[in-house]
């Protein structure tokens, strides 16, 4: 294992930049999850990283050797593909064997090898199988035994759960998890899924159209957005904009929004500041009781029930404010309803840029 | 890399090599027919008297108007039959259709020498004997089996559900195989008519055993030409048939591309 | 896929039976019917109506086993459409991965149609237009004369590389298709799985791509070996007295010596090994398809 350091990495495309002066250190023995919408950039920086590509300006980093004009067989890197890329005339126990028999080592060594990753991934009766035999969950641990077991310096995922059905990636999620603190590989992984990333990653970095936006703890980025795509990229997030004051910005309307997370900027100019929906309390403006905090009223447009909760669409001022919350038993809102949305101080976010 | 790049490029060399080996023949005789030597023989000659005696060699004319008129027909009874019988093949499922497409390979795959000489020895035993008319059941035999493949292959791109819908709007089985069906899969029956013409015109050994002297096809006359020896004249209707066929490819692959698949 | 299902497959008959009925019956006189016929015939001393008194006989067969000729002919036969093939394979192999993996666009698909433009031209023209490069006096003594400083006569012109030159040049482009559909269909993905995992370009070539792309060897290979073995009219133009092969003495057999029966039963012999060798072909095939 080793640590991996990209430093103002940049690849152009014709016209297209596909990734503009990239700057990430992805810790020894961490989970990182690279985050952005098709075309941010992830899936190039990913590649890279594995050699298929190479950068035109910026350095990349393996373990202290700088690796930036070393092709990929030399790199010691192990990639688990999106479709997986199990060779279909090799049995599996052959596929995870692949790396180490072109590396020439002996037989038996290998056998044993392959075993050992098989049980790690919990595959460890169906070595004689052939790929076209397994289902999308095995074949992807198949990829992933393959890749791990020639002790690669890093470990890359490119959007390694998108292919599987919901319930499937719930659970694969977990046993990722647990693999790689398990064999404490550095490991970089691929996702356009936030609820993905989340779960999974140690780090995360966010892309967006070539350029980092943001990266930190999954918790950092979540509770601290410093911009309007990172808060509603990561999880919903509501957008209040306003004028900058000093305890936090003054809507169109005249209202007061306190904020104390977050950047202040002098008063006077633009500011902006998120709201996430589950901590929001909404309640009918008839019950409604002063409190200490931020408070907005409005009338709800629409209620969206979802099982175990619901969220609600209030109007004000031509804008829409999302909130979310448990269905806890406690009295149910109406369409056409008015109501009083409060939420403490701490809640609230401000945020710098775009 | 720069060892994939040399590899790169010694492969696009080979493939030049590889053309200029297929190509180079055919540019030379081509290029013989005009050349005034009537044995082939360098320094090269302008002419075209070549082509001149071709249109006097009576001979030579029938055989390709019996060439012509054959093919033509050839196309247009294989396109309609085989085009009929992919249609079947694709909407009806019964017992014995496996069978029935098994039957299409045999045409295909067994050596020529084998079904012509085997025709011969049937057509005569049954009193058909030989001639044109021998020579175009054979021909439309051989170009069934490509013209199904060719038409079956476009109905795969056809959504069943269209049938479907025009039938639930009072459809009855010709209207919707005419308003359609036979418009989509059109490209793939014109690509097929145009298999079957390069089948026929192009067929020699069918011909070969099938024809009696006079009611001959062009390649059968070239090779009786050629075995008894080289006349420029054979050069020159060659040079004609070569471009012609490769025409009718070219034209073929432009409706399989409209077609959708390769 | 299919269309309409009738409450029962006879349903189902009835409706193909108007459809399917002309272009098998077709298919039944001219070429299921000729070649049963030429079984029944080869089991005969005469044909019944050439006026002669014919009966039964295994004489035919009897002859192939006897003279060693036929035998030793046939083998020459499957000698030659072995060379044939295995020259094929060793060209086009190369040009199916270069059109397959190296080529991309628009420059790929022209390439690949000037491949296969020649395969669809006239098949008997172009060995005559070998003949004509070949021959002594031809263009390549020509060249190679105006180019090398001693004077060689190069005569390929009736001899057995020319017919091998020639029936190459004829089937390559086969050989080149079905390799080229199978190697296309190869994931790039696989080969960076390769790759990633460490091997060099030609294990993975060795381990990945010549395995998947066995198929297409296979079919191309059968394409090849069926017609060059009852080959006659190629051996004849380019081979001359060398050019004799089992293709062209059942060829004799009706056109110069007409002993049809002896013809049948020789072409029948032929149409067994080529059904034999189709069918030990054909698993591979449906498994790939």
């Amino acid at each position: 294992m080793a640590e991996v350091q990209v430093a103002g990495v940049s690849r152009s495309f014709g016209a297209t930049k596909a990734l503009d002066d990239v700057s990430i250190a992805f810790p020894d023995g961490g989970f990182y999850g690279l985050l952005g919408p098709s075309g941010s950039g992830k899936t190039t920086l990913l590649r890279m990283v594995a050699g298929f590509d190479f950068p035109d300006s910026g350095s990349i980093v393996i373990g202290g050797e700088g690796v930036e004009r070393v092709p990929v067989e030399k790199r010691r890197i192990g990639m688990v593909f999106q479709n997986y890329a199990l060779f279909p005339n090799m049995s599996v126990a052959d596929n995870v064997a692949f790396g180490l028999s072109v590396r020439g080592e002996a037989k038996a060594d290998i056998a044993r090898e392959v075993q050992r990753a098989l049980d790690l991934v919990q595959l460890g009766k169906l070595g004689a199988r052939r790929p076209h035999q397994l289902s999308g969950g095995q074949r992807q641990r198949v990829a992933l035994a393959r890749a791990i077991v020639t002790k690669p310096r890093v470990l890359l995922l490119d959007e390694p759960l998108s292919a599987l059905d919901k319930a499937l990636r719930v659970d694969m999620q977990v046993e990722l998890k647990r693999i790689q603190r398990e064999v404490g590989i550095t490991t970089i992984f691929v996702t356009h899924d936030q609820e993905e990333a989340l779960t999974m990653a140690d780090r995360i970095g966010i892309l967006r159209d070539g350029r980092l936006v943001q990266e930190g703890p999954p918790e950092e980025i979540y509770d601290r957005p410093q911009s309007e795509f990172a808060a509603t990229f990561l999880g919903d997030a509501n957008i209040l904009r306003g004028e900058a004051t000093e305890s936090g910005i003054r809507l169109a309307d005249g209202t007061a929004i306190a904020a104390t997370a977050g950047p202040k900027a002098g008063p006077g100019g633009k500011a902006s500041c998120a709201v996430r929906p589950e901590r929001i309390r909404i309640v009918s403006a008839a019950d409604a009781a002063p409190s200490d905090g931020n408070m907005l009223r409005g009338r709800v447009s629409k209620r969206i029930f979802a099982g175990n909760s619901s969220t609600y669409f209030v109007d004000r001022s031509g804008e829409t404010v999302k909130v979310l919350v448990r269905n806890d038993g406690s009295r149910k809102l109406s369409e056409g309803q008015d109501v009083v949305l409060c939420w403490s101080v701490e809640s609230t976010i401000l945020i710098q840029g775009l | 890399m720069a060892l994939t790049r040399v590899l790169e490029w010694l492969g696009r060399i080979y493939i030049w090599l590889l053309l200029a080996f297929l190509y180079l023949p055919i540019v030379i005789m081509a290029l013989m027919s005009f050349n005034v030597s009537p044995f082939y023989q360098l320094p090269f000659e302008w002419t075209t008297r070549w082509y001149v005696a071709l249109m006097g060699n009576d001979q030579l004319i029938t055989a390709t108007w019996n060439s012509i008129r054959i093919a033509v027909i050839t196309t247009l009874i294989s396109t309609v039959l085989g085009t009929a019988a992919s249609l079947a093949l694709y909407r009806y499922e019964f017992r014995g259709k496996k069978f029935l497409q098994a039957l299409l390979f045999p045409p295909i795959a067994i050596p020529w020498l084998i079904t012509g000489t085997a025709m011969l020895i049937f057509f005569f035993a049954i009193g058909i004997g030989r001639g044109l008319h021998a020579i175009l059941l054979g021909h439309v035999a051989l170009a069934l089996p490509y013209v199904i493949v060719v038409v079956s292959a476009r109905l795969q791109t056809f959504a069943p559900e269209l049938e479907e819908a025009a039938r639930s709007l009072g459809a009855n089985q010709w209207q919707v195989t005419r308003r359609v069906t036979l418009p989509w899969i059109m490209p793939g029956v014109i690509a097929g008519g145009l298999f079957a013409f390069a089948v026929s015109f192009d067929q020699f050994v069918v011909s070969y055993f099938l024809s009696t002297p006079g009611q001959t096809t062009l390649p059968v006359e070239i090779y009786a030409a050629i075995r008894k020896g080289f006349t420029p004249e054979i050069n020159a209707v060659s040079t004609v048939i070569i471009v012609v066929s490769m025409a009718l490819m070219l034209l073929t692959a432009r409706y399989f591309k409209f077609g959708g698949e390769k | 896929m299919a269309g309409q299902v009738g409450p029962g497959s006879r349903s189902g008959l009835r409706s193909a039976a108007p459809l399917l009925l002309p272009a098998y019956l077709w298919l039944t006189v001219a070429i299921f019917l000729p070649l049963s016929a030429m079984v029944f015939f080869s089991f005969m001393t005469d044909l019944p109506l050439s006026g002669k008194p014919w009966s039964f006989t295994l004489g035919n067969y009897a002859t192939f086993f006897s003279q060693g000729l036929y035998a030793t002919l046939l083998l020459a036969s499957l000698r030659l459409g072995l060379e044939v093939t295995l020259w094929c394979v060793v060209i086009g192999y190369p040009a199916a991965y270069v059109l397959a993996k190296v080529l991309k666009g628009r420059s790929r698909e022209a390439i690949f149609l000037l491949v296969i433009l020649p395969f669809w031209s006239n098949g008997l023209v172009r060995i005559f237009s070998w003949a004509m490069v070949l021959r002594e006096g031809g263009i390549l003594d020509s060249v190679l004369n105006a180019v090398l400083p001693f004077r060689i006569s190069i005569d390929l012109m009736y001899s057995y590389p020319a017919v091998i030159i020639g029936l190459v040049h004829s089937y390559v482009p086969y050989m080149v298709l079905t390799c080229f559909l199978t190697i296309q269909a190869i994931d790039d993905s696989l080969i960076e799985a390769g790759r990633s995992l460490g091997a060099s370009r030609l294990q993975i070539l060795k381990r990945v791509i010549i395995p998947l792309s066995m198929p297409g060897l296979i079919a191309g290979s059968a394409l090849i070996f069926v017609p060059v073995v009852g080959s006659f009219m190629e051996p004849r133009i380019l081979g001359g007295r060398t050019g004799t092969f089992y293709g062209t003495v059942i060829e004799d057999q009706f056109v110069a010596v007409f002993n049809w029966p002896l013809g049948a039963a020789l072409s029948f012999i032929l149409l067994a090994v080529v059904l034999i060798i189709l069918a030990a072909v054909s698993p591979v095939l449906r498994r790939a398809a």
